[in-house]
């Protein structure tokens, strides 16, 4: 009781960690305060004798405070539990406030009505199914998009599936005839030209046999000798040429694919390699000799 | 709060959170000072003063060029401008604090005065107040500490505090106080600071916790000092700027028992001097009693004043009598009289001359005409009053004489007015 016209003073004028200040109200952040606002009267701090309403899970309580147990703040606030009847818990609170300030009484009951109000409420809401509004967070947005952006460009999807194109193919699952384009065709060549060229370095260190069948050997000399026919004729100038020439100038598939099904990609894989880059592929365009008398044409 | 002041017992807590019985300390007169949160003010922000490092630009800065003025006559600025020339500084101004690359205007000189003194008694005041308002548990949580499950305030600790030596060991002891949650508080408040001083070795804040106050280290510092937000303290150095941070009343601190027993002989009380500081008693209060609002309540001053004026006198509004009849009646109540009397007189004028016009037009007014109807109510008075008076018997009466003969306008009013109570209806 002493001190509660200090502490007032003091808390007012210089600083109060739970005074709130607005344009035109101070409100007070005390999770004891009865009003919500900073005031003489209502402030939990600079009264010694206090009472409060509090809900907590749904009961409500009676809070209240003297001046002589201030000074042990452990056991400051007495704690009554109000019962669940509306009028019941108006007599309690009468009964236990019965000769407290007029304000704290009238406050007191204020907040417990609004309290039980507001619980009502809530227990209403939740038996209607609510939805939920989720907010939709920019920033988090965004950076998933352009995440999945990138990640789409990192797959490489395109690159995976010629990849298994190719598998498949050399697998045999398509035992039909099938139409390439020309440039995929093309690049393919090349590529496989370069890993050629790397492999056969290697290929000499290993020194790994194939076994090659009889049908696909003699076309393998055949195009040999054409392409060394090729060499001899032009050396310099058609060497790109040649190896072009070379591969367009390929071996039927179809009868190799039909036969040799189990070694097809051993046999794949040898023709690969020694020549220069064939791939079984039938080509429909100009056949063997007329590609030829074209070259020699030049 | 001074003189008569009770002093409560406060129990001592061993390190695991129990009461040491039998341990009880009356509470040091410290912690009745007056509490004078504008003198812990003051006195912090001279203290705090005193640590500053001097600061200043350098005393060559932006006077290390040898410009002059051109002087008038050339249509520029008379600035000192920088001789020579081949380079962009030629001709450019010098000097001026308005000048690029000139000196600031008063540059700061390391000369200034840094540090202030603070006269000793008020040193000595301001830090009975700290002290005090640490003992106020309402001051200590409107600073913001988390003193919910403190077992009391002030909170004394037993000395085997002292000992303890592990971090270990100090943070099971702060939980068992319920301390903990004021350096949960500290834990989450770790942030950058704001501004030019996270380049400049002061990077990282965070709010103050609990301050311990121990009378003998006995490994006591080095358990506490790594726990974020506390600090140590001896009693025989109190430091304002450490009880009242920020100029701020009401730090939570934790005394140990023998530093608790060493704030009587340091402070004194107001009857014995301090045995520690020389020539010191505790400031005197203003107030003996500072609970102002019981004050005006009391008897002893109540009796004393005279009896509250509870009348309330409102302006009124003046109304004008001549306009407003009530205004009128109450300033003339003869006022009624008069007026009745006109309103009456004009009502018979109006009939008598209603009446001869009739006669002089020849017109015959019907008998419900007010006029006929006034005229008729008249002859029977008279009739009336003729009969009545032929009926009283005629006393002698002493010759008088007769009133002069009135107008016949004159007479009947008089003669209607008292006959009026027995007419029956008002005339009109």
């Amino acid at each position: 009781m002493q001190h509660d016209d200090v502490v007032w003073a003091i808390i007012n004028k210089t600083h109060c960690s739970h005074k709130v200040t607005t344009k035109t109200q101070q409100f007070c952040r005390n999770e004891y305060n009865l009003t919500g606002l900073c005031s003489r009267s209502s402030c939990p701090l600079a009264n010694s004798k206090y009472a409060t309403i509090r809900e907590e899970n749904g009961i409500i309580y009676l809070y209240m405070k003297t001046a002589e147990r201030i000074m042990f703040p452990a056991k400051q606030w007495e704690k009554v539990k109000l019962s669940r009847n509306f009028e019941k818990a108006i007599h309690q609170i009468n009964e236990n406030l019965l000769y407290w300030p007029a304000f704290i009484k009238a406050k007191c009951k204020q907040r417990f009505v609004k309290i039980t109000q507001y619980l009502i409420r809530m227990r209403k809401l939740k038996l209607r199914r609510v939805k939920e509004l989720v907010p939709i967070q920019r920033k988090i947005e965004r950076r998933e998009r352009r995440r999945e952006e990138k990640a789409l460009v990192a797959a490489r999807i395109d690159n995976a599936i010629e990849k298994q194109l190719l598998e498949r193919l050399k697998k045999g699952t398509y035992n039909d005839i099938y139409n390439f384009p020309q440039m995929a065709f093309d690049a393919a060549l090349k590529a496989e030209e370069i890993s050629d060229e790397s492999e056969s370095e290697k290929e000499d260190e290993d020194e790994v046999e194939r076994e090659i069948e009889p049908e696909l050997e003699r076309e393998l000399e055949k195009a040999v000798e054409q392409t060394d026919e090729f060499v001899e004729a032009d050396s310099d100038i058609d060497s790109a040429e040649e190896s072009d020439s070379g591969r367009k100038e390929n071996v039927d598939v179809n009868s190799d694919f039909e036969s040799e099904t189990s070694d097809i990609e051993d046999v794949a894989d040898s023709v690969l390699r020694k020549k220069k880059p064939r791939v079984e592929i039938e080509y429909e365009t100009e056949s063997v000799a007329s590609v030829s008398k074209k070259k020699l044409k030049h | 709060m001074s003189l008569s002041v009770a002093r409560p017992l406060v129990s001592v807590y061993s390190e695991k959170s129990e009461t040491v019985q039998g341990a009880a300390k009356p509470l040091p007169f410290v912690f009745k000072a007056p509490i004078r949160p504008d003198l812990v003010n003051d006195v912090h922000v001279s203290m705090s003063k005193n640590s500053r490092q001097p600061y200043c630009v350098s005393k060559e800065a932006g006077h290390q060029t040898s410009a002059e003025s051109w002087g008038t006559g050339r249509a520029v600025a008379r600035i000192p401008r920088v001789r020579g020339g081949g380079t962009h500084r030629s001709g450019q101004g010098a000097f001026g604090n308005m000048c690029r690359g000139g000196r600031m205007f008063a540059p700061t000189k390391p000369w200034r005065r840094w540090h202030r003194r603070v006269n000793l008694r008020q040193r000595r005041a301001a830090l009975a107040a700290a002290v005090a308002a640490t003992g106020v548990p309402a001051l200590v949580q409107a600073r913001g500490h988390i003193i919910e499950k403190i077992p009391e305030l002030p909170l004394v600790v037993a000395d085997k505090v002292q000992e303890i030596n592990k971090t270990k060991q100090a943070v099971i002891f702060l939980r068992r106080l319920k301390a903990w949650s004021d350096i949960l508080k500290v834990y989450k408040s770790q942030r950058l600071r704001a501004g030019k001083g996270k380049m400049r070795n002061r990077r990282r804040i965070q709010r103050k916790g609990p301050l311990i106050i121990f009378n003998k280290d006995q490994g006591l510092t080095r358990a506490f000092r790594n726990i974020p937000g506390v600090e140590l303290l001896n009693v025989n150095k109190l430091n304002l700027l450490k009880l009242a941070p920020g100029g701020h009343l009401g730090r939570f601190v934790i005394w140990t028992q023998s530093a608790f027993g060493r704030l009587d002989p340091l402070f004194g009380s107001w009857k014995t001097p301090s045995k520690q500081k020389k020539n010191f008693n505790l400031p005197q209060p203003k107030m003996a009693n500072t609970d102002l609002t019981r004050l005006l309540k009391s008897d002893e001053i109540r009796k004393v004043l005279r009896a509250p004026n509870k009348r309330v006198i409102r302006a009124t509004r003046k109304l004008n009598p001549l306009t407003n009849n009530k205004a009128m009646l109450k300033l003339n109540p003869y006022a009624a009289v008069l007026k009745r009397k006109a309103i009456l007189e004009l009502r018979r004028r109006k009939n008598l001359k209603a009446l001869a016009d009739a006669e002089k037009s020849g017109l015959k007014l019907s008998k419900r005409n007010p006029a006929m109807k006034a005229e008729k109510l008249r002859e029977r008075r008279r009739k009336n009053i003729k009969e009545a008076l032929a009926k009283k018997p005629k006393k002698p009466v002493a010759k008088k004489t007769p009133p002069p003969p009135k107008k016949k306008a004159d007479k009947k009013p008089k003669a209607e007015k008292a006959v009026k109570p027995k007419a029956d209806k008002p005339k009109g």
